[in-house]
């Protein structure tokens, strides 16, 4: 999926940021199947790009272009159809349902992602076997993280956004996490954006963009 | 590509499935005026059903040209007949379903009464009386001995039910020659009927049943017609003196008569007749056919209407001088009684209806808003609005079905209540609902879910946006 961002400036972000910025303001393509990091401090605006990218956000000046067609005309069936099919994304505050369980949370999702492995096969990769049963209050922040992480890799997607996906794993987690985002990603042939703090997590970027 | 959550899953992430409070109130309002709602109109069509037995088949009025001016102006006044064409326009006003003629006898009668019998202490009432008859359909039932042959010994008689009551509470109390009557024993009195102005024939008679309907003295039609032909002598009418060839030929003729002559008789064209008063003023027969058509010679006639009659049909009847005497309107204040509190009722219902449909929306909405997070998020997985919209509304069509078939045995059951109180007055209410409560309820359910659903729609949408 080729993501086009031509002059973008969001509405709330300040002129001062946006002027410091490698991509607000700027023409920035980001080519199919890449791998992209974006690395910036807290209120630079990296959950606003991938919310403009996710459909979610329109209060923005400039042009937004996936696979070369302008995305402002799109409607509500136009994204429904994208994010069911197209474009995964791991929100930052994980968006996971309370009164469910971690597996009824991963399995609950309009369609499956046919490439990637098992609920199970992933879950044991990230060592969250043991877990896989308790209802979601009884997680920690760095395990439902690792749930979200699940669910979204379970989805089909052509582009995987990762909003600060790592924050609260240890550095263990953070490299089984990578290799298997690296793994499932690449076999669902898909493109990549991650935002992180600061961090660079252990994954083959081949662009970085610091907002 | 497939997918392989349960709805169950997806239920329980919207918390859809537990009670909420607030539905609770909306079941209640909804519950209360589904019942309401069914029981009017259930009991509206059983008190319809049992009126229309009463009352028979239909609604009936006489009509009459208003006589004005005092008793000396009217003496030996021709009566007033509707024409034929009077008789096509009434029969053409909106509401009326068909109209009947009277025919009444044109000779002299005096009734001769034994109430208790010819033999033994009983006196005969005495009394100038008239005989009409109107077609058998316009009946409100056909008396077992409603029959009369040209050689029948006994003419039955009918007479409305109040003249027995007259008899029984005015005339017999004061007079002690008269004892008080039973439907059954006013039945079983002898009656001679003299016919003439000196009583010249007598005939038989019987009283065969009590009209609640026709406010009249009435026989069999085929009775009247050959009386009035026998006896009417000079003051019948539609009957002429046949003239052939300068000279009367035979007895009087009939109107009737010769119509049919002139589709036969080949010489017909050549024939005069002239009226009986006035036997020198001949004039063409063919003239006497066309004057046939134009005269009806009912002065009084019945209506049978739709309904009660509407404001239009009697502003015509006013606005054309005619003068209508309603039979029997007591009806008419019961079935007003029914209409209104079938109204009141429908009225409280449908309002606890429209008040549950408003109730229940709400309650919807609050549901959905409760729950406004879980399915923004669901909506962000890629779920559609209609497969998130079709989560609540199942909930609700199931809750809503569950109301209103409580509301159905409820409403049942106070009916079953209600049966048994009518049943203590001899009213037989039919058990259960009929085929047209039944064929309501759908139709009002319909509606409700059509509402609710709709409104749970928008509310997902909303959140969509």
């Amino acid at each position: 999926m080729l993501i086009e961002i031509e002059r973008v400036k969001p509405k709330p972000i300040p002129q001062r940021i946006i002027d410091r910025s490698e991509i607000w303001g700027r023409k920035i393509k980001i080519e199919t199947n890449s791998f992209n990091l974006i690395s910036a401090q807290s209120g630079m605006g990296k959950s606003t790009l991938l919310h403009i990218l996710f459909g979610l956000r329109h209060d923005y000046l400039g042009e937004v272009k996936i696979d070369g067609k302008h995305v402002r005309p799109k409607n509500w069936k136009d994204w429904e159809v994208f994010r069911r099919e197209r474009i995964s994304l791991l929100f930052q505050d994980l968006r996971l349902f309370a009164a469910l369980s971690a597996r009824e949370n991963i399995e609950l999702i309009p369609l499956n992602n046919p490439t990637a492995p098992s609920i199970d096969e992933m879950a044991k990769h990230l060592g969250m076997t043991e877990f896989l049963d308790r209802p979601m209050n009884n997680l920690s922040h760095g395990q439902r993280q690792r749930v979200a992480l699940i669910r979204a890799l379970r989805k089909p997607f052509e582009l995987l956004l990762l909003d600060e996906p790592f924050s609260h794993l240890d550095k263990e987690n953070q490299s089984r996490a990578c290799s298997l985002v690296d793994e499932v990603t690449r076999s669902n042939k898909a493109g990549l954006i991650v935002s992180s703090l600061g961090g660079v997590p252990a994954l083959a970027f081949k662009n970085t963009f610091a907002l | 590509m497939t997918s392989t959550y349960s709805k169950k899953t997806l239920n329980a992430s919207l918390r859809v499935s537990g009670p909420r409070r607030e539905l609770w109130i909306a079941s209640l309002g909804c519950l209360l005026g589904s019942t309401l709602l069914l029981l009017a109109l259930q009991l509206y069509l059983d008190a319809k059903k049992i009126i229309r037995e009463i009352e028979g088949p239909g609604n009936y009025f006489t009509v009459n040209k208003k006589i004005e001016g005092g008793a000396l102006a009217n003496f030996g006044r021709e009566e007033d007949a509707f024409s034929r064409d009077e008789l096509r326009e009434i029969q053409e006003f909106e509401g009326v379903r068909r109209i009947g003629t009277f025919t009444r006898n044109q000779f002299p009668i005096t009734l001769y009464i034994w109430p208790s019998g010819k033999i033994g202490l009983g006196a005969a009432a005495k009394t100038d009386l008239f005989f009409e008859s109107i077609p058998d359909e316009f009946l409100d039932f056909i008396p077992d001995d409603w029959l009369w042959e040209e050689n029948s010994t006994t003419v039955p008689i009918m007479v409305p039910k109040f003249y027995l009551d007259l008899w029984n509470f005015g005339l017999a109390p004061s007079r002690v020659e008269y004892p008080s009557l039973s439907v059954e024993a006013a039945s079983g009195m002898p009656i001679q009927i003299f016919v003439g102005e000196n009583q010249e024939f007598t005939l038989n008679g019987r009283f065969v049943a009590f009209s609640k309907r026709i406010n009249s003295v009435l026989v069999p039609t085929n009775f009247l017609k050959w009386a009035n032909q026998k006896f009417g002598g000079q003051a019948a009418k539609g009957f002429f003196f046949l003239w052939k060839n300068g000279s009367i030929d035979g007895p009087p003729v009939s109107q009737v008569d010769l119509a049919n002559l002139m589709n036969t008789a080949e010489d017909f064209h050549t024939w005069e007749v002239s009226p009986l008063k006035r036997p020198a003023d001949r004039m063409p027969a063919s003239n006497a056919v066309n004057t046939q058509e134009k005269e009806s010679n009912s002065s009084r006639i019945i209506l049978e209407i739709d309904e009660n009659p509407s404001p239009s049909l009697l502003q015509l009847l006013e606005d054309r001088g005619y003068e209508i005497n309603r039979e029997f309107p007591e009806q008419d204040t019961l079935k007003q009684a029914i209409h209104g509190l079938f109204l009141g009722t429908a009225v409280i219902g449908g309002l606890l209806s429209l008040l549950s449909i408003a109730s229940f929306s709400t309650s919807y909405q609050l549901v959905i808003a409760r729950s406004a997070e879980q399915t923004r998020n669901l909506l962000l997985l890629g779920f559609s609005k209609t497969e998130i919209s079709r989560v609540f509304v199942k909930s609700f069509v199931q809750l809503f079905f569950l109301i209103l078939t409580i509301s159905i045995l409820l409403g049942y059951f106070f009916k079953s209540i209600l049966s048994k109180q009518a049943h203590l007055i001899s009213l037989e209410l039919s058990g259960g609902f009929s085929y047209e409560a039944l064929l309501f309820t759908l139709i009002y359910a319909t509606g409700f879910v059509l509402v609710n659903k709709r409104v749970i729609e928008n509310s997902v949408a909303d959140l969509a946006k």
